[in-house]
């Protein structure tokens, strides 16, 4: 996977791959009642690894406890770890079938590999916190709440869009 | 054959996960070919350069809106199945906030990571790794940020119910926004890169030919006005009984034990709905705690969203049987009666009899579980006569640890 591919095929047009976007999320609507998620499956497989190091203490956290279910399955056997297990494949198999599959760090030409690397994972831990406070993040919230018409969902976009505008100007130099 | 096909069992628990895996794909797939797994890419939204994640995501929004509208229009989908994350307003923004700023630092959201990983990008990787390391942080201190977690609740509510709106209305205001966002995020991309947009992509670049974006826009629209001309989705008062289904519903009338229903309380479930049918008068002499009051007349279909569990209690055999048949017509599908109604609950769980046979730990927690509810269990020779009920107070201090290490009235948060 370290071999830089030859040609990378250009990204869809956005349109139209919103479109495609939107046809799976209304097929999980159709046929699960549910939308699309990520967090979720994150935190499920962050107290299923606390429950495996310290039992105890995750059954006793009432955050993790949530996440382990009742007992009488592996909380891994989850809707949406598995979705997002589907989500790294279909990444995968899209990004091989249009030559795009590289080993590399992404960044601007202005900011060096460990900064950069420094601020992704500053960037995951606040979404992550994020996530857990609105109950979703871009995925469960925007666009699931959003094609739902959810009212918590419409407010959460509007935070999202605030909030990166906000402070686009400070971090310009990471991306440009 | 109705939809959502999960909620009406047409496949269990272990079917829906592959069809989770299957959904993921197409899920990864689309954000890949987008270009979201670019942090570049994504991040250039918040410098006006490619407004890619706007389009994106409102094409994808509008088009499960609207699809979903026609859909539960047209009686296949019943809209009120269909799961919506409660709505905490301030959490809500906040949180939001917290994302917005993180996406600009990350370059990521919690999806669009699992595709830059899944592409070889090692800073993918790092913000997966992030987010777990988040999530740890948040798991330790998140017991005192619970007041705030949950403040601000407007349940689950839509926007049009929010601004007493019809439906269609709204369904059509945000495909109008979404167009005209579009139309601005073009305009604003040709002002930050100084170069004119391809016209086979584009929605307003020259020269104006009808080409198949174009028509997509134009069907959005359509569709949104056709919701404002068709009306309300959701399913209407007239009732479609299943006569087949509500036979073999009826041959095996769900009871629910007494002793089960306490259990269920004391360990802070609150995945079902218990329904008082008695008269406001009974219900203020006694009732279980966390019953609802609805009596008969007034049952309908609102009383809890359609996947909600249900459990009737009522002293009158008749008039269980007649609220089961009505909500089990109106597409309920787990609908308990408790047994024994409010005289099997007062006989085995206030005051259960122990006699001599039984063993000192079932003893125990009988008192133990009689006590949580204000009761006392009846050792010995049953008296002749009934103990009378329990003042209405609610239990000081629950006296018992909840099975699942879990208490209080939350619930798995779905969604994302």
């Amino acid at each position: 996977m370290d071999s830089v591919q030859d040609n990378p095929q250009p990204y869809w047009n956005p349109y139209w791959a919103g479109f495609g976007l939107g046809l799976v999320l209304l097929s999980a609507f159709v046929i699960m009642g549910r939308g699309l998620g990520a967090s979720g499956a994150f935190t499920t497989a962050t107290a299923a690894a606390v429950h495996a190091v310290a039992p105890a203490h995750a059954e006793s956290n009432s955050f993790y406890a949530e996440y382990l279910g009742d007992g009488t399955r592996s909380p891994l056997k989850d809707w949406l770890v598995f979705e997002v297990l589907g989500v790294f494949a279909g990444g995968f198999l899209s990004a091989a079938l249009g030559h795009r599959l590289r080993f590399f760090i992404e960044k601007g030409p202005q900011i060096a590999s460990g900064p950069r690397l420094a601020l992704a994972f500053t960037g995951g831990a606040m979404m992550a916190v994020g996530a857990k406070i609105a109950l979703g993040c871009t995925s469960g919230q925007a666009l699931t709440g959003g094609a739902l018409l959810n009212v918590g969902s419409w407010a959460f976009m509007l935070g999202v869009f605030g909030g990166a505008y906000a402070v686009a100007y400070f971090f310009r130099k990471q991306w440009r | 054959m109705y939809a959502p096909f999960y909620k009406y069992g047409m496949f269990g628990d272990e079917v829906s996960l592959i069809v989770a895996f299957v959904i993921g794909i197409g899920f990864g797939f689309f954000l890949e070919r987008a270009g979201f797994g670019s942090a570049r890419k994504l991040a250039a939204q918040f410098y006006f350069t490619d407004m890619a994640v706007l389009k994106v995501m409102f094409t994808a929004i509008i088009t499960a809106m609207t699809g979903l509208y026609l859909l539960a229009r047209v009686g296949f989908v019943d809209l009120s199945m269909v799961y919506l994350v409660p709505t905490f307003v301030v959490p809500q923004i906040v949180g939001g906030l917290l994302l917005g700023v993180g996406f600009v630092i990350g370059g990521y959201c919690p999806g669009t990571s699992c595709v830059s990983a899944a592409s070889g990008r090692v800073d993918g990787m790092v913000y997966i790794a992030g987010m777990f390391a988040g999530l740890l942080v948040f798991g330790e201190i998140s017991r005192p940020l619970e007041g705030f977690l949950y403040s601000t609740p407007l349940g689950q509510v839509t926007l049009p119910a929010f601004f007493h709106l019809p439906y269609g209305v709204l369904v059509l205001a945000v495909v109008l926004m979404a167009l005209v966002a579009f139309a601005v995020a073009e305009w604003a991309e040709k002002k930050t890169t100084g170069t004119a947009p391809d016209a086979e992509g584009s929605l307003t670049a020259m020269p104006w030919r009808l080409t198949p974006v174009r028509r997509l826009a134009g069907a959005f629209a359509v569709a949104g006005v056709l919701a404002v001309v068709l009306g309300n989705p959701y399913r209407g008062n007239t009732v479609e009984v299943d006569t087949r289904d509500l036979a073999l519903g009826a041959a095996r009338a769900q009871p629910l034990a007494p002793a089960k229903l306490a259990d269920w309380i004391i360990q802070g479930r609150n995945d079902f709905t218990l329904v008082d049918l008695r008269t406001p008068a009974s219900y203020g002499t006694y009732h279980i705690p966390g019953a609802q009051n609805v009596p008969l007349a007034s049952l309908t279909a609102d009383v809890a969203p359609r996947n909600q569990t249900l459990v009737l209690c009522t002293d009158d055999g008749a008039e269980a049987a007649q609220a089961w048949f009505l909500l089990k017509a109106e597409g309920f599908r787990s609908v308990y009666l408790l047994a024994g109604g409010l005289n099997g609950w007062r006989d085995q769980v206030l005051y259960p009899k122990a006699g001599p046979e039984t063993s000192a730990n079932d003893v125990a927690r009988l008192s133990q579980v009689a006590q949580y509810f204000g009761g006392t269990p009846q050792t010995g020779v049953a008296s002749a006569a009934a103990p009378p009920m329990p003042v209405l107070a609610p239990p000081v201090a629950p006296p018992i640890a909840p099975a699942g290490g879990t208490a209080g009235p939350k619930k798995k948060k779905e969604g994302c």
